[in-house]
């Protein structure tokens, strides 16, 4: 028996592309690092002319970020915040992650959360500040707390369609042959359902270091939202904007990593779907 | 052998008000062992209905199905399926499909993946053996399809209109190949099919079904000789290949008129 010879064994064996090439380093490293420059010369150039009292050119603002990472004023909260956002992220997609699910895989499970879920992913979660706060007091407990709240929703809703949307044929499929509950969820249904719960993921990452600045802004007690709040307070534009270029670096950074172990862990996926999500 | 006796099922309604649909009534029907038995029938009446029941996928509510005397209770290892969806795993590569019923099965990596191989081999892919499935044809996908079902030797292969999505060429070729790989491994076939064409080429009976309720109307045997493999074209054109479609289509069109009289009542195929 043979194959049309005109199909060769060109494509055997290996994906398009390595699974890492989209980053926009490869694919698009010259539009960002433009767009960058661009942005960077709009700012300097609107700082120096303009000379509006609270929006100080670019270069004062870059030189402040230097200055504060070599006096040691930066570092130790910068520190802190990062630790409350892995720990605030890292339980908001374990306990994500296993809501979603559970949500997904028992109709019952579903139906008992999901009113709790939506109302809560639509509420402007930065309410829940005081509560925390008054919970938990100063410290790094309730920011960890704001974190999870603007986080977790959305890796539970993104999680429990991710299975409800795995495809009948292929759990048929796997009974068949006498697949159990169990390698069909972890054969079948997890492998499935994980480029969406990767997806959330991402969205999920941003939104960390969001409830991470936000939650430290408010109770202004630790990390870098304690910095700007007490610059702000000083009328210390330059500082307020150098940590504010910093978490945009943080969130940046958390964004790519999850896109990073995204694309490692599902290779699989053809390029022109992954454009669509 | 596979024994049917009986077998009768329905779908409840959808919706207030809406009986539900005999998908199956008083199904009655033998198979013997390494038969190749092609199911021919309109769309809703019941074929792939028929086959999940043999393949232990659904229950249903009368009768029964022995194979080789034992009921079938739900999926077993001696059978296996291939579907028209094809369902290959689009996150494994073509080996990493084929063994996965081995796998399930507790038989380790190292010991499925040269019987995969093999039958990767047979069904014409080699070369393919990392290659993902969306990098496939519809009927390369197939040919995965079929060598996943090979793969856990099963006495009784159940195809549910495999070919059914496949281009004209493409659908030849795969037949011809099938019959091929049956000829030389027999084993018991059922085939699900809507084509007349292909229900005659492959089998060697032809279970006629009516929709509404489904039921078998009529067993053709196909009397045309074995091995049919290496001239299809000829078969195709033989008197005996002309009488039976003629006589099959004869009974498929005197049901159009009914079928289109019930169309109030629709069906889930």
């Amino acid at each position: 028996m043979s194959i049309p010879a005109a199909v060769s064994p060109r494509i055997a064996g290996r994906h398009p592309r390595p699974p890492w090439v989209g980053f926009s380093w490869q694919a698009g490293a010259a539009p960002t690092a433009i767009a960058l420059l661009a942005g960077i010369v709009f700012w300097e150039v609107v700082g120096r002319v303009a000379g509006f009292r609270f929006f100080p050119p670019f270069s004062d603002v870059f030189a402040r970020l230097f200055e504060m990472i070599g006096n040691g004023e930066i570092l130790p909260p910068l520190a802190g915040s990062l630790r409350n956002l892995a720990i605030g992220f890292g339980i908001a997609v374990v306990v994500g992650i296993t809501v979603g699910l559970l949500m997904g895989a028992y109709k019952r499970v579903e139906t008992a959360l999901d009113i709790y879920v939506y109302a809560l992913l639509t509420a402007p979660s930065l309410v829940f500040a005081p509560i925390m706060f008054s919970i938990f007091g100063l410290g790094p407990e309730p920011i960890i707390g704001v974190i999870i709240i603007y986080t977790i929703f959305i890796i539970i809703i993104n999680t429990s369609s991710a299975v409800q949307t795995v495809p009948r044929p292929l759990i048929e499929m796997g009974r068949s042959y006498c697949a159990s509950d169990w390698q069909i969820f972890r054969r079948i249904i997890l492998p499935s359902a994980l480029p969406m719960i990767m997806a959330g993921l991402r969205l999920a990452g941003a939104r960390a270091v969001e409830g991470m600045v936000n939650g430290e802004l408010f109770i202004a007690a630790v990390g870098l939202g304690a910095v700007i709040s007490r610059a702000g307070s000083r009328f210390d534009a330059t500082t307020v904007l150098a940590v504010l270029l910093l978490t945009l670096v943080i969130a940046f950074a958390v964004v790519r990593t999850i896109m990073f172990i995204d694309r490692r862990t599902t290779s699989w996926l053809p390029e022109t779907q992954r454009a669509t999500r | 052998m596979i024994e049917i006796r009986g077998l009768s099922k329905s779908f409840a309604g959808r919706g207030r008000g809406r009986a539900g649909v005999k998908a199956l009534e008083d199904v009655n029907l033998t198979i013997d062992d390494d038969e190749f038995l092609t199911v021919l029938g309109p769309s809703g009446c019941g074929k792939t209905t028929l086959l999940r029941c043999i393949a232990g996928l659904v229950s249903w509510d009368e009768g029964e199905i022995l194979i080789d005397g034992k009921p079938v209770r739900g999926p077993g290892p001696e059978r296996a399926m291939v579907f028209q969806s094809i369902a290959l795993m689009p996150w494994a590569s073509v080996v990493r499909n084929v063994t996965f019923g081995l796998e399930l099965r507790g038989v380790s990596r190292s010991e499925a993946e040269p019987r995969a191989r093999e039958l990767i081999e047979l069904v014409g892919l080699s070369g393919f053996e990392a290659a993902m499935p969306f990098e496939l044809s519809g009927g390369m996908q197939q040919r995965v399809g079929l060598a996943r079902a090979l793969a856990v030797e099963p006495q009784v292969l159940l195809m549910d209109e495999p070919f059914g999505a496949l281009d004209e060429q493409t659908r030849r070729l795969l037949q011809e190949e099938l019959l091929q790989i049956w000829e030389h491994r027999r084993t018991t076939v059922v085939f699900i099919t809507h084509s007349m064409e292909e229900a005659v080429l492959l089998g060697d009976r032809v279970v006629l079904m009516s929709a509404r309720p489904g039921k078998i109307e009529e067993i053709v045997p196909v009397p045309m000789p074995r091995p049919r493999s290496d001239h299809l074209d000829t078969v195709e054109g033989s008197a005996d290949m002309h009488r039976i479609t003629t006589q099959l289509w004869t009974r498929l069109r005197s049901w159009q008129v009914d079928v289109g009289k019930a169309r109030k009542t629709p069906v889930a195929s």
